[in-house]
């Protein structure tokens, strides 16, 4: 890391005479430039068709994803290789009480934050002690056993899945559309976004920064690391569970084929080719994740050839991802 | 079939599968214990070492034909290419990673994986290739329990590579100086050693002992194909752990008890074949959070 | 400071050229959903990515060679077809987008469908759309309770399958059967039905196993299996992995009948397993190798795309051939006439054979065939 900081601004805050771009630099214009980005976000239906929107639902869809893992992988630094295990609950959960127990869409999401959280404490409890590398295949394994019980049990519907979840309504309209399911999500990605912004900057949020660079240090400092890690990964569960829980509405079918460690394995190069812990980047890493293959049609099968080989690049010449560094 | 006999001959198949887990095994524990880098790209390496046997004995076939010594000559040669392959990675992607934080070198091995696995994937349509040499199903019938010569040369050579593996790590000046550098880097170097050249050493020894295991898989399976690689790999670092991360003996012995754990786990009533993967990672897992050091390895009091 | 200050405006142009790369993709999105002047736009909805390309580009091909023929015999009510194709990349989430591709682009109907999977949560987005859907592959018995009344299945459905396969197992003598699958909607599905016919018959179903993805040696399941005594052992998954295990349970000295699912029906089974392959059984639907009819499409396609159709062109072609002629029954290009017409079909003969549906949109007669490898190649049996 050294070597890229030692390039880095001393201070970056101050802004400097000439040059187009400077604009950019105050807090002013930056949410100039975000309420415009909001307005075109938020007016997209109107202008456009449902393929768009479903491929922009997508988008809001793993950036909500990747936001929850970068709680874990970006602020405390711990390598989860089986997030889509948390997704999967909730999807589950809201899955099974649904259509098993004719449940109401919106009271099973407090049920699968339940279970996220269960499942999150159940596995970050006792492991969050290993070392790092532990720690991953801990996290793999975890997801692939979450995956295999999914496709054994009865009451998840095998190796097929559930099928006909109901959509939810709200207030007695249906939210059954692309566009409706586009304006959720976006509503989601915003929550999420405003959720890791208020964390990043709060007391826990500086606990985690502290533990990921010098753990010794932080603890000597009076941190409870375990409690701190475990807090990331409660946390992040709660994310992709929720997260899971719409992701069922909108699909009204889920298989145990959706949550494979291929999947986590995309999230996690979402947080990754971005800049792990920078909200901006994190967005940017799900928008290249999503449009990729639909823009790239005929590159679409080596997608995540392409992505790795530029997660390799990044990890080799920047490690903190594309999106650039603010130092302060 | 009477029980003795089922067992009997799951102990054959878990010896078979075990020899498997242990040479890929070998590679992680050698690489853990040198530099303390899980190496995600170890399994994936098994299966390059898969396809470029498959290469090399499309062309020599047609020279010496489908027999042992085309197969062998390939297995060499795959062995060397890999272990080139092995060292080129290390330097270029893990070399000056060494001193950075443990979740990007970590990130970075993800990486290699994923372009290996997927690089073939691109290059072979995601297609099985089908290995053309048919070795035969005759064999040795004892009682009940059938082995096949092909199983038994497969253990013999797994044997022989872990045999001339120990001894070159314990009899000669390299394997001294591994196993110094495994214990203090910064010491070794002050003693003289090259401990860059030591460490390129280790990846080549312990990525081709992957591609013979791919190799051998591939001639005794009959498919290759670039998925191959991830669950061995798995399997492999469960053995490693098993044994003790680090430790030669361990691998060995932790690619063995694995290979032995799921062929008698599959006549666990219960379990079966359904819930297999779920034990194997279970006891991993377990494991992991209250033995970590395994069964072979040392206790070592380490920085996360 | 002047080394900071260039740093400085390289990150600024960084956000933006990333701020462009992000404009530019999403309005590249807008082109590709762009609808495009046509007399009559059919969409293909099949995986041209992913694992399953190699399938789905055949069929592509096969439905684009029916569209070509049909245009050059004067179209479908004057109008020249136009075909779309959306990728599902045989994944569920990328097959939501290829659907709302195709529905955005206003097709009037959609042939298609390999991946069962894949093809489940389109069934939603085209009922809602009310669009025409002729199921050319996928056949998993979900998509029967999914279907909202638009799409027909023309690939008999695992339920038929099954029939052939235990009329098979029952030809043969087996009292005591295994069934293996792979742990996926596709295969699962199958070897349910087949055990619980099976035990619903009075007969016994001795194994009941599943073998993980990706994994090679199957010893240890051989060796559970051989001690059970199966009279007949029942692969309902894929080529690749049915191969190895083909081979291991012939190593085993397994000497009984080995049978296996239309997932498995593929040369590369053959060429895998090698000798150990000779005499399995294998049920597959209808592909051009057997059928007299597909003689001419036979040879069409190979002049037309230099390669040889796979497993799933015929019905491809079939469903392409049968939507133009239930458009031409409707005498229009109204969806709800042309989902009634398709409904009524009763004297279209495809090279695949007759169609007509069941109440529930299904293929009316089985067209399950049984195969047997014979010297290193499938031979229909009998």
């Amino acid at each position: 890391m050294d070597r890229i900081d030692a390039k880095a601004p001393t201070s970056a805050e101050v802004t400097h005479p000439g040059g187009p771009l400077r604009w950019l630099e105050s807090q002013k214009n930056r949410l100039i430039v975000l309420s415009v980005l909001a307005l075109m976000a938020m007016f997209l239906p109107l202008i456009s068709n449902n393929y768009v929107l479903e491929v922009m639902t997508n988008v809001w869809f793993y950036v909500m994803l990747c936001l929850g893992l970068n709680i874990v992988v970006g602020y405390a630094g711990l390598l989860d290789l089986g997030y889509a295990a948390f997704f999967a609950v909730g999807a589950y959960t809201t899955g099974i009480l649904t259509s098993h127990f004719g449940v109401n869409f919106w009271l099973t999401i407090p049920a699968a934050v339940f279970f996220s959280i269960c499942a999150g404490v159940i596995i970050g409890g006792p492991t969050l002690r290993l070392r790092s590398d532990y720690l991953a295949i801990v996290t793999l394994g975890f997801g692939e056993i979450v995956r295999i019980i999914a496709r054994n049990l009865e009451i998840t519907g095998g190796a097929s899945g559930l099928i006909g979840i109901e959509k939810p309504s709200l207030f007695g309209f249906e939210i059954s559309q692309i566009s409706h399911f586009y304006y959720v999500f976006l509503v989601l990605a915003c929550l999420a976004c405003f959720v890791s912004y208020r964390l990043q900057h709060s007391r826990l949020g500086r606990a985690w920064q502290y533990v990921r660079e010098d753990e010794d240090a932080a603890e000597a400092m009076g941190i409870d690391r375990v409690a701190i890690k475990l807090y990331a990964y409660v946390i992040g569960a709660i994310f992709g569970g929720v997260a899971g829980c719409f992701f069922a509405a909108k699909m009204t079918a889920i298989s145990p084929e959706t949550f494979t460690f291929q999947q986590s394995v995309l999230i996690l190069l979402g947080v990754v080719l971005g800049g792990m812990g920078k909200i901006p980047g994190v967005i940017i890493g799900a928008f290249a994740l999503v449009l990729f293959p639909e823009v790239f049609r005929d590159l679409g099968s080596s997608r995540i050839l392409v992505f790795a080989i530029v997660m390799l690049v990044i990890m080799l010449y920047r490690p903190e991802g594309i999106w650039p560094e603010k130092k302060s | 079939m009477s029980i003795q006999d089922i067992l009997l001959q799951q102990l054959a198949n878990g010896l078979i599968l075990g020899s498997f887990y242990a040479l890929v095994a070998l590679g992680y524990t050698m690489v853990y214990g040198i530099i303390k880098l899980l190496n995600f790209a170890h399994g994936d390496l098994y299966m390059i070492g898969a396809f470029i046997g498959f290469l090399a004995l499309s062309v020599l076939s047609p020279l010496i034909g489908d027999s042992w010594v085309g197969i062998l000559c390939s297995m060499v040669l795959s062995m060397i290419a890999v272990g080139l392959l092995g060292v080129l990675i290390q330097r270029i992607a893990y070399q000056p990673m060494l001193t950075a934080p443990r979740l990007s070198i970590l990130i970075t091995a993800l990486a290699v994986s994923m372009i290996l696995s997927n690089g073939v994937m691109a290059f072979t349509d995601g297609e099985y290739l089908a290995f053309s040499t048919d070795l035969g199903y005759e064999g040795l019938e004892l009682g009940n329990v059938f082995i096949t010569y092909t199983q038994m040369v497969l253990v013999g050579a797994a044997a022989l590579l872990m045999t001339g593996l120990y001894l070159f790590v314990h009899r000669t000046m390299y394997g001294k100086a591994m196993r110094a550098i495994a214990i203090d880097q910064d010491a070794c170097r002050l003693m003289g050693i090259h401990v860059n050249r030591i460490i390129a050493l280790t990846f080549f020894i312990g990525t081709s002992l992957a591609a013979s295991a791919g190799i051998m898989a591939g001639t005794y399976y009959g498919s290759i194909h670039f998925f191959m690689g991830f669950v061995i790999g798995l399997k492999a670092f469960t053995a490693a752990v098993i044994g003790g991360i680090g430790s030669i003996p361990g691998a060995m012995l932790g690619g063995l008890l694995l290979g032995l754990l799921e062929s008698f786990g599959t006549q666990i009533p219960f379990i079966g074949t359904e819930w297999k993967d779920v034990f194997s990672f279970g006891i991993l897992i377990l494991l992991l959070v209250f033995k970590p050091t395994g069964i072979l390895g040392r206790t070592e009091i380490e920085r996360m | 400071m002047i080394e900071n200050h260039l740093i400085k405006k390289e990150n600024q142009m960084r956000k933006t050229l990333m701020l462009s790369a992000i404009g530019g993709a999403v309005a590249g999105l807008f082109l590709c959903g762009q609808v495009m002047a046509a007399d009559l736009k059919i969409g293909i909805m099949v995986p041209t990515t992913g694992s399953e390309a190699t399938s789905g580009k055949d069929m592509e091909n096969a439905i684009k060679l029916a569209a070509m023929e049909i245009n050059d015999g004067g179209g479908v009510l004057g109008m020249q077809i136009e075909t779309m194709t959306g990728d599902d990349a045989c994944d569920p989430q990328q097959g939501t987008a290829a659907a709302s591709k195709l529905v955005s682009a206003d097709v009037a109907a959609v042939v298609g469908g390999y991946c069962s999977g894949a093809t489940l949560p389109t069934l939603k987005i085209y009922g809602d759309a009310n669009v025409p859907f002729v199921i050319a592959a996928a056949n998993s018995t979900k998509l029967i309770d999914a279907n909202m009344g638009n799409a027909y299945q023309i690939n008999s459905t695992g339920f038929d399958q099954v029939a052939t396969a235990v009329e098979l197992f029952e030809k043969q003598g087996a009292q005591k059967i295994a069934v293996i699958h792979q742990g996926d909607g596709y295969s699962e599905d199958l070897a349910k039905l087949t055990r619980d016919k099976w035990t619903e018959m009075g007969k016994e179903v001795v194994a009941y196993e599943v073998v993980n993805k990706g994994e090679q040696d199957h010893s240890a399941l051989v060796t559970r299996i051989k001690s059970k005594a199966p009279d007949a052992v029942f692969w309902t998954a894929y080529y690749a992995d049915g191969a190895l295990l083909i081979k291991q349970l012939r190593q085993a000295g397994y000497r009984n009948l080995i049978a296996v699912g239309d997932g498995s029906n593929s040369p590369k089974l053959l060429e895998i397993a090698g000798k150990a392959a000779e005499g399995v059984y294998c049920f597959s639907n209808p592909t051009v190798d057997y059928l007299p009819a597909a003689k001419d499409f036979h040879a069409n396609y190979k002049k037309t795309f230099n390669q040889e159709p796979d497993a799933y062109a015929a019905l491809a072609y079939d469903g392409m051939k049968l939507m133009a002629d239930a458009i031409n029954r409707a005498g229009s290009t109204d969806k709800d006439a042309i989902i009634k017409a398709l409904g009524e079909t009763t004297s279209f003969t495809g090279i695949a054979g007759p169609v007509s549906f069941t109440d529930k949109n299904t293929l009316a007669r089985s067209n399950f065939v049984t195969l047997i490898a014979k010297d290193g190649k499938w031979m229909l049996n009998e």
